[in-house]
C-alpha cells in the first residue's frame, strides 16, 4: 500500500507542472462556490448591520432602494429630492431627532455628504486628526479618502461639476480640509463630509460676493434706486470661503425649500417610531418614510435568490470540470501506456498498478481540497478587508 | 420616478463591488466620545451657551447652580454682528444646549456649523410675532433676481412678553435636560417671569395714555419695543460714539417734518455734541440700552428697570 503511495507521490513530484495545473483547476472549482458564498454572506451581513443602525429614513416618494443606497452607502444616483420642510416636519413632530442629508455632489470622484455635526455623533465617528467642520466651506474626510487622495488638515480640494458641459453652471467650491475621521470600516470611510449649508453653496443656492452697498463695488453697480441695488455680472463671486469673506456668504429663498436627499430620523422609542411612521402614510403625502433594514432585507432576498443561480452555475461548472479531469486522467493513462506496460513486465501486479494511479488522483484531489478549504477559511476571516479592497 | 437598476447591484454583489461599500466592521453601538460631542460635562454640570446676554441671563436665573452658562462674545461687540473665530465655534459645538434668539439674530450661526440637536430657538413659539423690516437693502446681480440679506427685526426681548416666552422655552429645555431639577427650574422661572411682567405692565400702562406718540430710534433695534408698547417709532442708523455727517442730520430734519418726535432712544449715552445738537432740534435723548451684551453695571433686569424708568418718565412728562 505505502509503496504504491510512494511511487504515486514520486510521480506527481516528477511531473510538477502537470500536477500544479491539475491541482489549481480542482482548487478553483472547489473554492469558487464556497468563497463566493462566504463573501456574499459577509456582505449581506454588513449591509444589514448598517441598515439596522439607521432606524428610519424620510425622503421624497420614489425609489425606496435609491433612497436607502444613497443615504446609507452613498451609492446610486441621487434619489428624488425632498427639502428642509421634511427635516422640520420630523423634528417638530417631537417623536424623533432628525439629521439632514444632501448627497448629490462629488469631489475627486468621492461622494460629498452634506449633513450636520449630529451625523458624527449618530454614527459614533471620531476624529483621527484635526477637528469637525466649523465654518462654511470646511470639510472632514473619511479615513480612506484621506489616504487615497493623500490629503490632511490644511489641504483643500475642489467640488466637481455635475456636468462637464454645464459651462454656465455653479462654480466649483474650494473646500478646506479641517479634519480626518478614524477608520470605521463603513462607507463613512470613503466619503467627504461638509455642513449641509456648504453643500447648498456647491449647489449654487448660496454665495458670497462683494458688498454692493460698499464703495469698492461701485464699478459693478448698474443702478441704485433707494434700497434696491442692481449690479452687473462682473460682481466678484467668491469660490472659496475664508474667514475674511465668510460674512458675505448668504442664501437665497425660503430655507424650508432648500433641497435634501434624505432625512435620518431617530425616534426615542418604539411608540414614537410607530407614531412618526403613521404621519407619513397618507397617499397624498409627497414624502415617504422607510425602515432601511426592511428595504435592504427585500433587496438582499432578491440578491440571495440570484446567488442560488450563481451557485447552481458554479456546480454545473464543477461537473464540467470533473468530466474534463476524467478525460485528462484517461488521456494521461493512454500516454503512460508504455510506462505502465514496462512496470507490468518488471513484475508489478495489475492491482498494484491500479493503486499507484488511484493514489495519484487521490493525492491531487486531497491537496486541492485542502488548499480550497484553507482559502475559504481565509476568505471568511478577511472578508471585510476583501470587500473594502474590491470596493475602494 | 427614476428606475433603480437591480442588475448592476446583483453583479456588484457577485463581484464584490457593491456589497463591499456596506461594511461597518466596528460595532456601531460603540458609545465612546464622538467627533461632534466632546467635553460637554467637564464640570459635571451641563454647559449652556447663549448667543446674547439676555438669554445667558435668563439661563443663569433659571438654571442657577445646576448649569454652567457661557456667553463668549467680547464685551465691546454687538453679539448680533459677532463673527466668532474657529475656537469659539468649537466651544459652542461642545455645548449641551445652545440658546438661539431666533428672528435671524446672530447671523454667524448660518455661516458656521453647530449640532442641530443642541440648538434651541427660544423665540420659535412666537414666530408669528416676528417683525419684518421694510427698509432692508435689496440687490440684484446675475440671473438670480432681486434679493435682500436682512429681513427680520431681531431684538425680540425688548417686548417683555416675548422675553417671558423666551425664558419659558429655556426653562422647558433645561427641565428636559435635567428632569430631576425641573421643579427648581420652574420655581426660578416664575420669579423671573414676575419681574418681566412688572416691566411689561409698567410700559403698557404708559403706552395706554401715549398711544402713537412719535419717537425716533437712533438705531433700528427698537421694533419689538415699539410694537408691544404702541410707540410710533421711526429709526435712523446712528452710533452713539460717532458724530453723524451733515447728510445724516439733514435726513433727520426731513424725518422730523413728517414725524414730529420729541424723544430719541439711544443704545448708549450719545456724545455730548450729538446730545446738545439734538436738544437744539427739540429732541430729547434718552438711553434705552437693549443689553444685547453685558451691561457695564448691574444685570439685565436692573438695566431694563432703568430703561423703563427713563422711558416712562419721558412719556409721562407733559
Amino acid at each position: 500500500m505505502f509503496d504504491s503511495l510512494y511511487i504515486a507521490w514520486r510521480h506527481l513530484c516528477f511531473h510538477k507542472v502537470k500536477t500544479g495545473i491539475l491541482a489549481s483547476v480542482i482548487t478553483l472549482t472547489l473554492f469558487l462556490p464556497a468563497g463566493v458564498d462566504a463573501l456574499v454572506d459577509e456582505s449581506a451581513e454588513q449591509l444589514q448591520r448598517r441598515a439596522q443602525a439607521t432606524p428610519l429614513l424620510v425622503g421624497a416618494k420614489g425609489s425606496e432602494t435609491e433612497l436607502v443606497l444613497n443615504s446609507l452607502y452613498f451609492e446610486s444616483n441621487p434619489p428624488v429630492e425632498s427639502n428642509m420642510a421634511a427635516f422640520e416636519r420630523v423634528r417638530s413632530s417631537k417623536y424623533a431627532e432628525a439629521i439632514p442629508l444632501y448627497i448629490r455632489f462629488r469631489a475627486r470622484e468621492k461622494p460629498v455628504v452634506g449633513t450636520t455635526l449630529d451625523y458624527f455623533a449618530f454614527r459614533h465617528l471620531q476624529m483621527a486628526s484635526g477637528r469637525p467642520f466649523a465654518m462654511l466651506g470646511e470639510c472632514v474626510l473619511g479615513a480612506d479618502v484621506a489616504k487615497a487622495l493623500e490629503l490632511s488638515p490644511g489641504n483643500s480640494l475642489l467640488s466637481q461639476s455635475e456636468n462637464i458641459f454645464e459651462l454656465a453652471g455653479v462654480y466649483p467650491l474650494k473646500m478646506n480640509v479641517v479634519g480626518v475621521l478614524q477608520a470605521s470600516g463603513s462607507p463613512d470611510d470613503s466619503a467627504i463630509f461638509v455642513d449641509v449649508k456648504t453643500a447648498w453653496i456647491i449647489a449654487g443656492l448660496g454665495h458670497g460676493h462683494q458688498d454692493l452697498a460698499n464703495e469698492e463695488a461701485a464699478d459693478e453697480l448698474l443702478e441704485k434706486d433707494g434700497n434696491r441695488l442692481t449690479a452687473n455680472a462682473s460682481v466678484l463671486t467668491y469660490t472659496e470661503i475664508t474667514p475674511e469673506n465668510a460674512a458675505s456668504f448668504h442664501f437665497h429663498g425660503n430655507a424650508d425649500s432648500f433641497p435634501l436627499t434624505g432625512v435620518i430620523a431617530m425616534p426615542q422609542d418604539q411608540r414614537s417610531k410607530t407614531l412618526l411612521m403613521g404621519q407619513f402614510q397618507s397617499a397624498k403625502d409627497d414624502l415617504q418614510i422607510l425602515q432601511p433594514s426592511s428595504v435592504m432585507g427585500e433587496l438582499l432576498a432578491v440578491i440571495l435568490r440570484v446567488r442560488t443561480f450563481i451557485l447552481a452555475g458554479t456546480i454545473l461548472l464543477g461537473v464540467a470540470t470533473t468530466l474534463s479531469l476524467i478525460l485528462v486522467f484517461a488521456l494521461s493513462l493512454r500516454i503512460r501506456r508504455q510506462e505502465l506496460a514496462t512496470m507490468r513486465k518488471i513484475g508489478v501486479a495489475r492491482l498494484r498498478l491500479f493503486w499507484v494511479v488511484a493514489w495519484e488522483i487521490v493525492l491531487v484531489i486531497l491537496f486541492s481540497g485542502g488548499v480550497a478549504t484553507a482559502l475559504t477559511i481565509v476568505a471568511r476571516q478577511f472578508s471585510n478587508q476583501a470587500i473594502e479592497w474590491f470596493l475602494l | 420616478m427614476r428606475q433603480f437598476h437591480l442588475a448592476p447591484v446583483v453583479l456588484g454583489l457577485t463581484f464584490l463591488t457593491v456589497c463591499g461599500s456596506g461594511g461597518c466592521a466596528k460595532d456601531e453601538s460603540n458609545g465612546s466620545r464622538s467627533a461632534a460631542n466632546g467635553n460637554a460635562l467637564i464640570s459635571g454640570r451641563p454647559q449652556v451657551y447663549a448667543v446674547n446676554y439676555p438669554l445667558a441671563f435668563f439661563a443663569e436665573q433659571i438654571g442657577g447652580e445646576y448649569i454652567d452658562v457661557h456667553f463668549p462674545v467680547p464685551d465691546d461687540l454687538d453679539p448680533a454682528f459677532w463673527n466668532p473665530n474657529v475656537a469659539s465655534v468649537t466651544a459652542f459645538q461642545q455645548a449641551d444646549l445652545i440658546l438661539l434668539n431666533g428672528a435671524s439674530y446672530a447671523k454667524w450661526i448660518r455661516r458656521n456649523s453647530l449640532p442641530d440637536s443642541k440648538l434651541l430657538n427660544t423665540s420659535a413659539e412666537a414666530r408669528q410675532q416676528y417683525i419684518y423690516v421694510d427698509d432692508a437693502v435689496t440687490h440684484q446681480h446675475g440671473p438670480d433676481g432681486e434679493h435682500s440679506h436682512g429681513e427680520l427685526a431681531s431684538t425680540t426681548w425688548l417686548d417683555f412678553q416675548l422675553a417671558g416666552m423666551q425664558a419659558e422655552s429655556i426653562c422647558n429645555a433645561l427641565a428636559e435636560l435635567m428632569p430631576d431639577h425641573a421643579t427648581a427650574f420652574e420655581s426660578q422661572f416664575v420669579s423671573l417671569k414676575t419681574e418681566l411682567e412688572k416691566l411689561d405692565q409698567a410700559l403698557l400702562s404708559v403706552a395706554e395714555d401715549q398711544r402713537a406718540l412719535p419717537v425716533i430710534g437712533s438705531h433700528p433695534v427698537y421694533q419689538y419695543l415699539a410694537s408691544r408698547y404702541a410707540l410710533n417709532l421711526k429709526s435712523v442708523h446712528w452710533e452713539p460714539d460717532q458724530m453723524p455727517d451733515e447728510a445724516e442730520w439733514s435726513k433727520l430734519g426731513d424725518m422730523l417734518e413728517r414725524h414730529p418726535a420729541k424723544t430719541m432712544l439711544w443704545e448708549a449715552e450719545p456724545l455730548p455734541g450729538i446730545r446738545s445738537k439734538l436738544d437744539g432740534m427739540g429732541l430729547q435723548s434718552i438711553v434705552f440700552n437693549p443689553t444685547g451684551n453685558v451691561p457695564r453695571q448691574g444685570d439685565f433686569l436692573k438695566a431694563m428697570q432703568q430703561n423703563v424708568a427713563r422711558l416712562t418718565e419721558i412719556l409721562e412728562s407733559p
